[in-house]
């Protein structure tokens, strides 16, 4: 499957190493991961997405698809998710939340903020990949993203 | 027959009273005449004088009159010189005027005494109905159950009625003349100067009093007070009425009481209903994400080994994910358990009819490659929460496939069973494996299983589920099973109103 010339990149916000690491695996699967920048609490992505702290020197363009969990240390999901949506710049970008919470109340209150997609994490592990894979396939290769986000 | 009515019997009929001057002087002429005959002199006027005094006294002022003149005349014509004529001599004028004078004199003080003795006899009468109705009323402030007694300004009773009595424990005659404060020990609401400020200004004053009985009870009343003043809008007395409201109190007390404690406990109970949400929510995030990365890590060990080691370990490996699978499952199933309890439910009328359509699309992947007879009878509508009932059925029709899939020929029938005049009652039958009555207690409690797990999978916790459901819904569950003989699930709710 060759498809890194076209490839978006992803900001995968999410505190749990292992998550990273199986969210890796599962794009790596499939060759989606050569710009996957990861962000390991809210703050991290906030740094990230408005260039300053350790991402002060990147190149100002946006990810084409942010992957964001709810539970996140320091500033949480839904409060990054609130901040993005009400900032004209970073509102375009599409996010998805990818959490293990299938409470009615964290899917309400995100749509309410203006999510794109919802995904519970599977437990299943044949699951999961898929749901990755197709997060992935979706937003990074099919999906035309908002102008003035990275495509490789 | 006393004076009173021997005057008015006179005083009713003219004939008596004209009659009676007339008499009264011709006795008068009559013994002045016999009298002459036997020379006594100068009897004849006063005579006349009695007779008249006698008419005026009983038959008043015309009769009087008229016997003033009918005595004038006969004294003139018998009496006085020249006798036998009407004409009087110029001597004779003073006797005769003075005679007049001293008659009509004497009329007119009679006639003023008979007017003020019927004034006085009027007022009497009217003193004596007066009393009448004064007592008749103050033995109607008796009849009331409530309190009522009057007290002047300086606190002193002056009337005390049966209510109070009642209520406080003294009679009338032993508290009147005494200090109602110091009697009653009163505990007033605000200070006794705002009290009679109001009272003052408004004439009225109505508010609840401590008192103490003449047993030394302590008692609340509800009192109204009415200003009384004189004809010169001094305040005299104060007029109490007040009845007994210990008991009333006692009760509100009683109920505030109550009322605190159900507010305490409810907002205990919110409390823990927050924690178990939030426990809730704990388990659904954080005991998913362990489970996860065993089953990945795992399948991720399994792609790697699964050609280097024995058979064994390959099987432990199926072990574990099978087993991180279960407890997937085990989580959402508690999960889902838990939400009934928590969510609102959200009531419409839900046809049963179009709701079974729903699951047995729902389930149809459950059934592929058996063989089963469905038979679905007419089902009616129910209010009631539709998501709800549709897992309720989901759970129902879902265990009647997985206890009959040892049956070459699973019947699964859902039909509307004959309930009271209230309830709908709506049940799933199969012909699986049953269950024996003896364990029916178990059938609907969480984590409970009445089959071995290779035998039939699941999480015990469907029924519990549905039972929850039905619960919610003001209904009951109930179920009756044969070993090897087929199980009927029963569940019963409300009938829509209207």
């Amino acid at each position: 499957m060759e498809t890194t010339n076209k490839l978006g990149r992803i900001l995968l916000v999410e505190d749990d190493p292992k998550d990273v690491e199986l969210t890796l695996t599962a794009l790596e699967e499939y060759n989606l991961a050569n710009e996957v920048i990861v962000a390991r609490d809210g703050e991290e992505a906030l740094d990230y997405l408005y260039c300053r702290g350790e991402y002060k020197t990147r190149s100002s363009d946006n990810p084409a698809v942010m992957l964001l969990d709810l539970k996140l240390p320091k500033v949480d999901g839904l409060e990054v998710l609130k901040q993005i949506k009400s900032d004209g710049t970073l509102r375009m970008i599409p996010v998805v939340v990818l959490t293990s919470s299938r409470e009615e109340k964290d899917m309400v209150a995100s749509y309410k903020l203006g999510v794109n997609a919802y995904v519970v994490k599977p437990v299943d592990f044949h699951e999961f990949v898929n749901a990755i894979k197709e997060l992935g396939v979706f937003w990074a290769v099919i999906n035309q993203p908002p102008p003035g986000s990275v495509r490789n | 027959m006393d004076r009173s009515t021997l005057h008015s019997r006179i005083a009713q009929s003219p004939i008596l009273r004209y009659g009676l001057a007339v008499g009264a002087s011709t006795i008068a002429l009559g013994v002045a005449l016999l009298l002459g005959l036997f020379h006594f002199r100068n009897v004849a006027d006063p005579l006349f004088l009695i007779a008249i005094a006698i008419t005026v006294w009983f038959a008043g002022t015309g009769p009087a009159i008229l016997a003033v003149i009918f005595s004038g005349l006969a004294d003139t014509y018998f009496f006085i010189e020249p006798l036998y004529s009407f004409y009087i001599t110029r001597e004779d004028v003073p006797h005769f005027v003075i005679f007049l004078l001293f008659a009509s004199l004497l009329t007119g003080f009679a006639d003023v005494r008979r007017r003020i003795e019927q004034e006085l006899l009027q007022a009497r009468d009217h003193l004596q109905s007066e009393v009448l109705e004064r007592t008749q009323q103050a033995s109607l402030l008796n009849l009331t159950h409530d309190s009522i007694f009057v007290r002047d300004m300086d606190f002193v009773i002056s009337y005390w009625n049966l209510g109070a009595q009642e209520l406080y424990g003294w009679a009338a005659e032993d508290v009147i003349g005494k200090h109602s404060q110091q009697l009653l020990q009163t505990v007033f609401p605000a200070p006794l100067e705002d009290i009679d400020a109001e009272l003052l200004k408004t004439g009225r004053w109505e508010g609840e009093l401590q008192r103490t009985t003449a047993r030394g009870i302590p008692v609340a009343v509800a009192a109204r007070w009415s200003l009384r003043r004189d004809e010169h809008a001094r305040p005299v007395a104060i007029l109490e009425t007040s009845n007994d409201i210990t008991e009333r109190k006692r009760r509100e007390q009683e109920i505030q009481g109550l009322n605190l404690e159900l507010a305490k406990r409810s907002s205990e109970l919110e409390a823990i209903n927050k924690e178990l949400e939030a426990f809730a929510y704990s388990v659904s995030h954080d005991l998913r994400a362990p489970l996860r990365h065993i089953a990945g890590f795992t399948e991720l060990l399994q792609k790697k080994v699964s050609s280097v080691v024995d058979e064994k370990s390959k099987r432990y490996i199926t072990m574990i994910l099978d087993s991180a699978k279960r407890m997937g499952n085990l989580i959402d199933d508690l999960l889902a358990f838990s939400r009934i309890g928590r969510a609102e439910t959200q009531k419409t009328l839900v046809s049963l009819t179009q709701l079974v359509r729903e699951v047995l699309a729902e389930v149809r992947q459950d059934t592929e490659g058996r063989n089963i007879s469905w038979k679905i009878g007419a089902l009616p509508a129910l209010y009631g929460d539709r998501s709800m009932l549709r897992l309720a059925l989901v759970n129902l029709v879902s265990n009647a496939i997985k206890f009959t899939h040892t049956r070459p020929l699973a019947e699964i029938e859902i039909g509307c069973a004959d309930g009271n005049t209230d309830d709908v009652v709506v049940f799933v039958r199969d012909n699986g494996v049953g269950f024996d009555m003896k364990y029916v207690h178990k059938l609907f409690g969480v984590f409970q299983r009445l089959h071995q797990s290779d035998e039939f999978e699941g999480t015990g916790i469907g029924l519990a589920t549905v039972q929850r459901i039905i619960h919610r819904h003001g209904g009951k569950v109930w179920a009756e099973g044969v070993v090897d003989g087929g199980a009927t699930f029963y569940f019963s709710a409300p009938k829509p109103q209207g």
